[in-house]
């Protein structure tokens, strides 16, 4: 590897872009891979096993409901490193709460901190999102789950208690993922929360009727939930107040600014029906564009939603995991964002367009070439030889059949669907398309992918992924790419915005190029990432200028600052900080 | 899939039999639309003269319905009616329609067989469940022009829509039966330039049974008898996953399959369109 290093450094000078870097070390490197697998060594192989509901309808459940591997980072203790929430679903399942000890291990503090029991006979784990509801500079954390949603405060070290039933969103809902964004800049991240199956309480089933009613136009799901967050601890439901009452089979939610007007937008990724698109009116309220946006209504299987402006234009991209196999040609989404609250798909254009059965999808520059890479999962299930897909498409051909009625599905037993598909990680060739590289990099695995988190887990610059896997240990994928490539990260604390400086959106200009990107509040399918803003600064040494917007409007520029830090900014702050990191040794 | 065509922008395939996917093509739209307007200018003078605002074209398949009630078994009808049908994008007329004349008209084996394109014709537009739905349809039908007149057309559509399905569905052997069949009454006839088809066919259905060796001697018996067809040439010249990206090209579903027949009917558009 020092040998690369030293061919690298040589050629430093002589090269013209971060791409072409990347091939000659690429090159030059024997073994090629950027990513180290270290779950085991890093101490985070826990098994994630599916939910086995025990009632009249467990069989033919069990097919649909291979759900509820995730995994949310957030640095919950404060000591500069990021730490990692991971769930699982099986009746006495515990989850885990993975504190990093800043060597690239970690231990399970989830008992000390009262976060492990996320599953019992009438609630299953499905996702968890870091949230500083509080605005009190510790991440708190909602687990989401099909039965009650928890939220627990983050009383500070290593303390959490459970605020639920207090803080008013206490109720039975089938949700599946969730995200937290300050919608109408009252400084408090509020809840959206999404909801896969609607709200027949999945135990004990009081109907057979909780299927989809269609696998293209489904409208019987559970939708979407916002609890608008008010300042004192406590929620309110504000759904159809805001606009977003629906009733599709949600799998993921994803914010963003799209028009770059200040105020976050929102994606809503469904299963079995056509994805939305709301635009915020800026006045508290949505209103849903998804026609105008999309240019129709689609009839996919969405399960992904995660926002980044890949092509470097100035404006945030969408990526949507939908289903693509020998028997389900969909295709997935990548929607170019003209600039105008319209979208175009350039998925077949960019080479994203088969990921298989597609779940979480995310962008990240792994080679830090300023240019948005994409990581995806997939697999739904990978089991016996048999296969299910004949079974499904005799129900779906015989004539007048209730959908909506599970007992019309065939049970799954041991068969497979969409099983055994390797992942993709797709290297971004300068916005124009992108490269398929996961084996290459050791990334193609065949377990059933659900999420992605990414994070920088070591602070070196380079990011990281934690992928959780349906039945399966995780990964814990360790970003070894050869150094020289510059970086920025930076970590937003709001003062007038949400502390979290959720929605903030920072511009890096360097060299003569202005990248975007923004602190997101829990987007991809099954997993939240750093709330850390990363930038891939190629062979620039310095950088020109910073902007940041920040939700409550204001506006602050830094120029001249060192790269390959992580920088800390302070809404109205004079100038960054640079991260201090100690790990509290556990 | 969404319900209108696909936005995205998709490259032209560079072998192009005349019943292939060739969809937002201006060159085709053009070319389909000249061969309406000649044909429907001939068949239902009346009905397709101003074709300049939409409201004539859902005139002119008024018109065109009107024809096809009166003669429900002249396929070039049926086909200028459907490719009306996707220009103005009324695949749902267009099902109700043939829905009813082989209603009025059971023994009419091109009527079925025109419904069955009907079928095909709406998949592109079509949700990924929704497509399989009206596959099966359109095989339905397929298999009723079949038992009613065993025709080249009808054996030859069948088999090749089997050929569409995902290996998992085991309808591969049936394809070939009905390729076979096919390839039984066209070596009885005089040898046509639309023949070659079947051999295409043959060797792909065999390719998709995992036997090259009869893939490869169907494919080079097609080209002994059409020295010129590019899609032959094309599957002789590759191997491994080359090959298999031409197949899978060939036969993906998200592409529009021309099913205008106008190989079929070579004096409709003046010129005709040889097999390639």
């Amino acid at each position: 590897m020092k040998k690369i290093y030293v061919a690298f450094l040589l050629l430093v000078p002589m090269l013209a872009g971060g791409a072409v870097l990347a091939e000659v070390i690429a090159d030059g490197d024997t073994a090629g891979r950027w990513f180290e697998d270290i779950t085991q060594k890093a101490g985070v192989a826990v098994k994630h096993t599916n939910r086995s509901f025990k009632n009249e309808y467990s069989a033919i459940m069990e097919g649909y409901t291979a759900l509820g591997a995730s995994a949310a980072v957030a640095d919950y203790d404060g000591d500069g490193f990021d730490d990692v929430y991971v769930t699982d679903s099986k009746v006495d399942g515990k989850n885990h709460l993975f504190h990093n000890n800043g060597d690239l291990t970690f231990t399970d503090v989830a008992e000390q901190a009262s976060l492990a029991n996320g599953n019992d006979a009438e609630n299953a784990s499905a996702d968890a999102l870091w949230f500083d509801f509080n605005n009190d500079g510790r991440p708190d954390l909602f687990v989401v789950r099909f039965g009650h949603n928890q939220l627990f405060e983050n009383l500070g070290g290593g303390k959490f208690k459970d605020v639920t039933k207090a803080s008013g969103i206490d109720r039975y809902l089938n949700s599946i993922t969730a995200v937290a964004f300050d919608y109408d800049h009252d400084g408090y991240q509020d809840l959206f929360v999404g909801s896969y199956f609607q709200a027949t309480s999945l135990f004990n089933p009081d109907t057979p009727r909780f299927f989809p009613e269609s696998f293209e136009t489904a409208n019987n799901g559970g939708g979407v939930t916002v609890f608008h967050n008010n300042g004192n601890g406590a929620f309110s439901d504000v759904t159809e107040k805001v606009g977003l009452k629906t009733s599709g089979w949600v799998l993921d939610l994803g914010h963003a600014d799209a028009n770059n007007d200040g105020w976050d937008d929102l994606y809503v990724a469904n299963d079995f029906g056509p994805d939305r698109f709301f635009v915020n009116n800026g006045n508290g309220t949505f209103r849903e564009m998804t026609e105008k946006a999309l240019g129709g209504l689609d009839t996919k299987k969405g399960m992904n939603s995660d926002w980044g402006d890949y092509d470097n234009d100035g404006f945030l991209d969408v990526f949507v995991t939908n289903i693509t196999d020998d028997y389900m040609k969909e295709g997935n989404f990548l929607w170019h964002n003209n600039g105008d609250l319209t979208f175009t798909d350039l998925s077949r254009e960019t080479g994203t367009y088969d990921t298989g059965w597609g779940w979480g999808g995310k962008f990240f520059d792994y080679d830090n070439d300023g240019w948005l890479d994409l990581y995806v999962v997939n697999g739904w299930v990978s089991a016996g030889k048999e296969n299910y897909v004949p079974d499904i498409f005799a129900m779906v051909t015989r004539p007048n059949v209730d959908f909506a009625d599970l007992r019309n599905w065939p049970p799954m037993g041991n068969k497979s669907l969409s099983g055994y598909e390797k992942k993709k990680l797709f290297h971004n060739e300068h916005g124009q398309v992108f490269k398929e590289d996961a084996a290459r990099h050791g990334m193609d695995s065949v377990r059933d992918g659900r999420g992605i988190a990414v994070a920088d887990f070591d602070n070196d610059g380079r990011l990281d992924l934690f992928v959780t896997n349906a039945n399966s240990e995780p990964f814990l994928y360790h970003n070894i790419a050869p150094g020289g490539a510059h970086w920025v990260e930076f970590l937003l604390e709001g003062t007038k915005s949400n502390r979290m400086a959720v929605g903030a959106q920072v511009r890096v200009t360097s060299n003569g190029e202005t990248h975007l990107s923004f602190v997101n509040g829990g987007n991809g399918f099954a997993a939240q990432s750093t709330q850390r803003v990363h930038f891939g600064l190629a062979k620039s040494s310095t950088i020109d200028r910073v902007e940041v917007r920040w939700p409550s409007g204001s506006k602050q520029v830094f120029e001249k600052l060192a790269t390959d830090k992580i920088y800390t900014i302070r809404e109205g702050g004079q100038k960054p900080g640079v991260l201090v990191a100690k790990a509290n040794k556990k | 899939m969404r319900n209108q065509n696909n936005k995205g922008c998709h490259s032209e395939r560079s072998e192009e039999p005349a019943f292939r996917p060739d969809r937002a093509s201006n060159r085709f739209r053009l070319r389909v639309l000249a061969a309406l307007f000649l044909a429907c200018a001939t068949l239902a003078p009346r009905a397709i003269l101003p074709l300049a605002h939409a409201e004539d074209a859902v005139s002119a398949l008024g018109n065109l319905e009107a024809s096809l009630e009166k003669d429900p078994d002249n396929l070039r009808l049926g086909a200028n009616y459907r490719q009306m049908v996707i220009q103005t994008n009324q695949y749902d007329r267009g099902l109700k329609f043939f829905e009813k004349l082989v209603a009025e008209h059971d023994g009419s084996s091109n009527a079925h067989l025109n419904y069955g394109f009907e079928y095909v014709d709406k998949i592109p537009v079509a949700g990924s469940i929704t497509q399989v739905l009206l596959a099966n349809n359109a095989l339905a039908q397929f298999s009723k022009s079949i038992e009613l007149r065993a025709s080249w057309i009808a054996y030859y559509s069948r088999g090749n829509s089997y050929l569409f399905w995902p290996k998992i569905f085991g309808k591969t052997p049936m394809a070939l039966a009905d390729i076979e069949q096919a390839i039984k009454i066209q070596k009885a006839d005089k040898k046509q330039a639309y023949h070659v088809r079947t051999y295409i066919a043959l060797g792909d259905g065999y390719w998709k049974m995992d036997e090259l060796d009869k893939a490869t001697a169907a494919w080079k018996e097609g080209l002994a008898q059409f020295p010129d067809s590019q899609p032959l040439k094309a599957r002789l010249a590759k191997q491994g996953d080359e090959l298999k990206a031409v197949i899978d090209d060939f036969y993906d579903i998200t592409k529009r399959i021309d099913t205008s027949l106008v190989e079929l009917f070579p004096s409709q558009n003046g010129q005709g369109v040889a097999a390639k």
